[in-house]
């Protein structure tokens, strides 16, 4: 076979070691630092997008539950305030009632005094009147003077008499 | 008219040059092993210089053969492994367009040289030697006993060992130069068929070269993955000194 050709092998060798040894030492310093680095960048970067995106998930869930959190929070003040306004509505309300109730009573406490009252006045005129009336009357008919006092007593009698026949 | 299948091995010194009675005369290997060289250095130096986070056509290659060569490393020898990157991933480049350009019409096979194939094993089984004995020292030589191995089996384990040690370096040159040149043999039998045969009977072998030479590609590719491979395995092996358990000291 002719690759037992002793007589080529110095020169397969010498230049075997020397151009693997060049190419050795070309990619070693010229190719395999810049493509191990764009491969371990690339790694690096597909890493870290997908780390963020992850970050941003929880980030975006996290967002979410505090939303809703406030959310139920604020539905809860709402029908809090809601329910106060309810119950103050509710007890204006009653207090409106009672006061007015209350009011109607005093007015009508103080109409009734004072229809009393006017009565009682009214009473008394009509009991002076009477009593000069039935003086005048009295007078006369009988077409005499008398004392004061028979007159005034008279009069009382003749009250006395009219107040029971006739009772308020 | 050549006749000889092996006609294609054959060398022819174009410019003879004495270095100190040492002849390195160019030949037609040495000149195909510069275009080697040329080629895959443009390729990989272009491809690295790129550094574009989105690849080119050229950088995608690159960093394909790469990370292929990474893969294996990482796979073989773990992390630690990736110290050896340059020289293992020179190794593949090389040995892998050798493998290739050969399959070009006129072009010469380097790999099938097993000189040549011979020195790139010695290389690596030496590297290895040397740095079983430098993480290890003598202890290295417990390479030869199998874990395990209970002590009265002793005299026959090591024999068996010692032999299969030896038979790496060979078994790593002869491999890559039996089968590089195992293909261009039957590829060039079976053309010298398709010429002898002529239009009757000859588009038969011929339509087999075809078929050949798509398998040589094929073969080129897993010739230099398995040298590779194995380097890898027996660097590891220096390295680990009994298997991938140790690895995490």
């Amino acid at each position: 076979m002719p690759q037992f050709e002793s007589h080529f092998f110095s020169s397969l060798i010498f230049w075997e070691i020397v151009s693997f040894a060049i190419l050795f030492f070309v990619l070693y310093k010229y190719a395999f630092p810049g493509i191990l680095g764009i491969l371990e960048e690339r790694e690096k970067k597909i890493k870290d997008s997908l780390d963020q995106a992850e970050r941003h998930r929880s980030e975006a869930e996290r967002r979410l539950k505090e939303y809703e959190a406030k959310l139920s929070a604020v539905g809860k003040e709402a029908e809090g305030i809601l329910l106060a306004a309810k119950e103050r509505a509710q007890r204006l309300m009653e207090e409106n009632e009672q006061r007015l109730t209350s009011e109607a009573e005093r007015i009508k406490g103080d109409a009734t005094r004072q229809i009393e009252q006017e009565r009682r006045k009214a009473l008394q005129d009509i009991r002076a009147q009477t009593t000069e009336l039935a003086l005048m009357v009295a007078e006369k008919v009988v077409q005499r003077s008398l004392v004061e006092a028979d007159h005034k007593k008279y009069a009382d009698e003749a009250l006395e008499a009219l107040s029971k026949s006739q009772p308020r | 008219m050549e006749e000889s299948p092996l006609h294609p091995f054959e060398l022819h010194n174009y410019f003879p040059i004495n270095l100190g009675g040492l002849d390195i005369s160019i030949n037609k290997a040495v000149l195909i092993m510069w275009v080697v060289v040329a080629l895959v250095a443009v390729l990989m130096v272009r491809a690295g210089s790129a550094r574009k986070l989105v690849p080119g056509k050229l950088q995608i290659l690159a960093e394909m053969l790469v990370e292929f060569i990474r893969g294996i490393i990482l796979d073989t020898m773990g992390e630690g492994g990736m110290k050896f990157f340059p020289l293992i991933a020179t190794l593949f480049l090389f040995i892998l367009f050798c493998n290739l350009i050969g399959l070009i019409p006129g072009s010469y096979t380097v790999t099938s040289q097993i000189v040549v194939t011979a020195v790139f094993a010695t290389v690596v089984y030496g590297l290895s030697l040397v740095m079983g004995f430098v993480l290890h020292g003598v202890k290295f030589l417990g390479i030869l006993v199998p874990p395990g191995t209970p002590g009265w089996l002793l005299p026959l384990m090591v024999p068996i060992e010692l032999i299969s040690q030896l038979a790496r370096p060979i078994s790593l040159a002869v491999r890559l130069f039996a089968n590089m040149t195992a293909g261009h043999v039957i590829l060039g039998v079976l053309f010298g068929l398709a010429i002898s045969g002529g239009l009757v009977i000859g588009w038969l072998p011929f339509a087999f070269t075809i078929a050949m030479n798509g398998l040589e590609v094929g073969i080129a590719f897993i010739q230099a993955y398995i040298f590779t491979v194995l380097t890898c395995v027996y660097l590891g092996d220096a390295f680990h000194l009994h298997g991938h358990d140790e690895h995490a000291h």
